[in-house]
């Protein structure tokens, strides 16, 4: 029997993931890419980039799902489905016992309850960046340091700084303020840590934490983050290799689904334009 | 799409575009035009006295700035909205207000609008909180002295046979309206979430004779309807405060869902008690208004008598009805829209979600801005909810 692939695109506010897998469900090629205000024109390079990865065409694709905030203009995608349902698949194919996921983007983050590897209810925050990795890029360059440096910097600390302020603008006056009274830079990081960790677990709250609980997202790279959301939630986090990938992996493995779903019910798959072409903006498409 | 053979969906969506044209050309004709905020304004009192009642509205287009002289950035955005267009004298055609305390910020809305506004009548229902009997004695003490107020205004004499008369004129209304929600029960419906809301607002705008004789006219074009709604997976009931825009509804009907139920305070909630006919028609009237209206400003409870009867039966004391009209109108998830800040209605939201989980109702909590612009990133959240229905 030929190999069927099917595509998962995730074009997220900074990054832009795509995972291809094959009928056994193996990720087959997997690329992360930023995002950008010209990059979520052309989601279709970093597809491209996928197949040349996995050395297949576009036409051996048999299905691809678009998530994310992006996925309404791509137009070589059969379906658009949200990062809600598409994270909550993901996460269950890495942790099938997971009872809730944690995303924390760059542009927001969400907190998904999950039953028998399906989505029931869901939180989410996207007015204020307070609760996402847009607070850390924001308060880095204040502590002269790069994005990436802050997860063990903050395992350094040898006590603990309230950050008082859930705002971002203001917490950036509240670093600054901290680090003018001297305070070692490393407790202010796991100050900051704690500050995000204890908002985005306050919003988990609300759907009544069991565990398995599962972090995803950009900000599941940061230990540092991870270390007090543990602490917070008074359980343990499970995060994945690669916590960027789940909604990309479970956009490709609804796809899937979707058509095995038709072929079972003997009815044809019903699909998108699937060109790879450029993707319009929104008012284009509407 | 209007049915050829009626013109009735075509003067609501006339209506919704141009609210207080009406009111305005009845002002001209020398009618007193009396504006009111929510549902507690005892309307049968104004009706029975000729004054034509006007439902204030605030606008998700205009940008709130008159307003924060007066009241703090951090609360009812929608109230504010209102505050704001009476201040920018875009109420300037109102004879009177008539406001009650429905929240906190209601309540000083009703004083700072005497104020920073001024109508020649203006007058402050203080509803009691509770639903206990010595609370119904108390309204009905508090609608003697509204009527007082509007007798002395109009120099008329409200006798119970025309309070009487007027109250089976607005329950002849009520009962229409449930008609038209009654034709939202089959799979379609016969009429969208969208223009029920169009229809519920252009009723809102006009005498209620008036909008019976508009009510009559569009249920008989909807009841001869064909596919004029498409068949979505996702049948919703929507709760929550006013709604006095259809931004919101269209945002979710542009999606696999129809929004086939509401509670919500334009929509049925006004509509689906009827004020029972007493010797004293006061009587029915405090009843009905504090006992019936089931809008979360009123503390309900299962503990009548003293008794804690556990969080189960409190529960299905304050939200038993929701579950009837899941039940009754076949839905399959519902939507708790909240404006930020509406604290009356935020308050409820942990336990109505508790209520919702006990009867296996999947459903989300939209918590918005009360702006057009603010919508677009709620569309993910109702796309989610419609994923999960399936």
């Amino acid at each position: 029997m030929v190999p069927i692939y099917f595509a998962g695109i995730d074009i997220g506010s900074t990054m832009t993931k795509v995972v291809i897998i094959d009928d056994d469900e193996n990720i087959v090629s997997q690329v992360i890419s930023h995002t950008g205000a010209e990059h979520r024109r052309l989601a279709n390079k970093v597809t491209e980039e996928a197949l040349k990865q996995s050395g297949l065409s576009f036409d051996e694709i048999s299905y691809v799902i678009a998530t994310g905030y992006g996925r309404i203009n791509v137009p070589f995608a059969d379906r658009q489905v949200t990062e809600l349902t598409c994270h909550a698949r993901g996460v269950a194919k890495f942790l099938p016992s997971v009872r809730l996921a944690i995303d924390i983007g760059g542009q927001d983050s969400k907190a998904l309850k999950i039953k028998d590897g399906k989505l029931i209810d869901f939180v989410m925050s996207d007015k204020c960046a307070a609760g996402t990795g847009r607070f850390l890029e924001v308060l880095a360059p204040t502590l002269g340091l790069r994005v990436e440096e802050l997860g063990e910097t903050s395992l350094r600390a040898t006590k603990k700084i309230k950050i008082s302020s859930t705002c971002t603008v203001f917490g950036q006056q509240e670093v600054v303020s901290l680090l003018s009274d001297g305070e070692p830079l490393e407790d202010i990081v796991a100050g900051l840590h704690d500050a995000i960790a204890s908002r985005v677990a306050s919003m988990a709250r609300r759907l009544k934490v069991e565990p398995d609980v599962v972090l995803t997202g950009g900000v599941a790279k940061n230990s540092g983050v991870a270390k007090a959301l543990r602490e917070s939630l008074k359980c343990e986090i499970f995060i994945p290799d690669e916590p960027l990938l789940s909604g990309a992996l479970g956009a490709a493995l609804l796809g899937k689904e979707t058509v095995l779903e038709a072929l079972e019910k003997g009815e044809p798959v019903k699909r998108g334009e699937h060109r790879l072409e450029e993707a319009t903006f929104f008012d284009q498409v509407e | 799409m209007v049915n050829a053979a009626g013109t009735g969906l075509i003067r609501v969506k006339e209506i919704y575009r141009n609210r207080e044209q009406r009111v305005k050309e009845l002002k001209a004709e020398g009618k007193t035009i009396i504006g009111y905020l929510c549902i507690y304004p005892v309307l049968e009192m104004l009706t029975a006295l000729d004054l034509v009642p006007y439902r204030m509205f605030g606008d998700m287009d205009e940008t709130i700035t008159s307003a924060d002289d007066y009241l703090p950035t951090m609360v009812c955005p929608f109230l504010r909205s209102v505050l704001d267009l009476g201040i920018k004298g875009k109420y300037g055609f109102l004879d009177g207000v008539v406001m009650a305390h429905i929240c906190d910020v209601g309540a000083r809305t009703s004083h700072i609008w005497d104020v920073a506004v001024k109508t020649p009548y203006s007058h402050f229902i203080d509803v009691p909180h509770t639903d206990r009997k010595i609370s119904r004695e108390r309204l009905k003490e508090l609608l003697q002295d509204f009527q007082e107020t509007l007798e002395i205004f109009t120099g008329k004499k409200l006798t119970p046979a025309g309070l009487k008369e007027s109250i089976e004129l607005h329950n002849r209304q009520r009962a229409m309206v449930r008609e038209l929600y009654d034709l939202k029960k089959p799979d379609p419906p016969l009429i969208s979430g969208t223009e029920t809301l169009q229809v519920m607002i252009a009723i809102n705008s006009i005498p209620v004779e008036e909008g019976n004789n508009l009510l009559k006219e569009v249920i008989s074009e909807v009841k001869e309807r064909g596919d004029d709604v498409p068949k979505k997976s996702a049948r919703l009931l929507v709760w929550g405060p006013v709604i006095d825009d259809i931004a919101l509804i269209e945002m979710i009907e542009s999606l696999d869902a129809t929004v086939v139920m509401d509670d919500t305070c334009v929509g049925s909630r006004d509509f689906f008690a009827d004020v029972p006919l007493t010797d004293d028609p006061l009587d029915g009237l405090a009843y009905r208004y504090l006992e019936e209206l089931k809008c979360p400003r009123t503390f309900r409870e299962s503990n009548t008598d003293g008794v804690h009867r556990g969080y189960k039966a409190d529960l299905e004391a304050r939200f038993g009805y929701l579950g009837d009209y899941a039940k009754e109108w076949n839905v399959n998830g519902a939507i708790l829209q909240v404006p930020r800040y509406c604290d009356s209605h935020g308050y409820e939201v942990p336990q109505l979600k508790d209520y919702f989980e006990q009867i296996s109702l999947p459903n989300i909590y939209l918590e918005h801005d009360y702006s057009k612009a603010a919508l677009a990133p709620l569309k993910t959240r109702v796309q989610g909810l419609t994923e999960i229905i399936g």
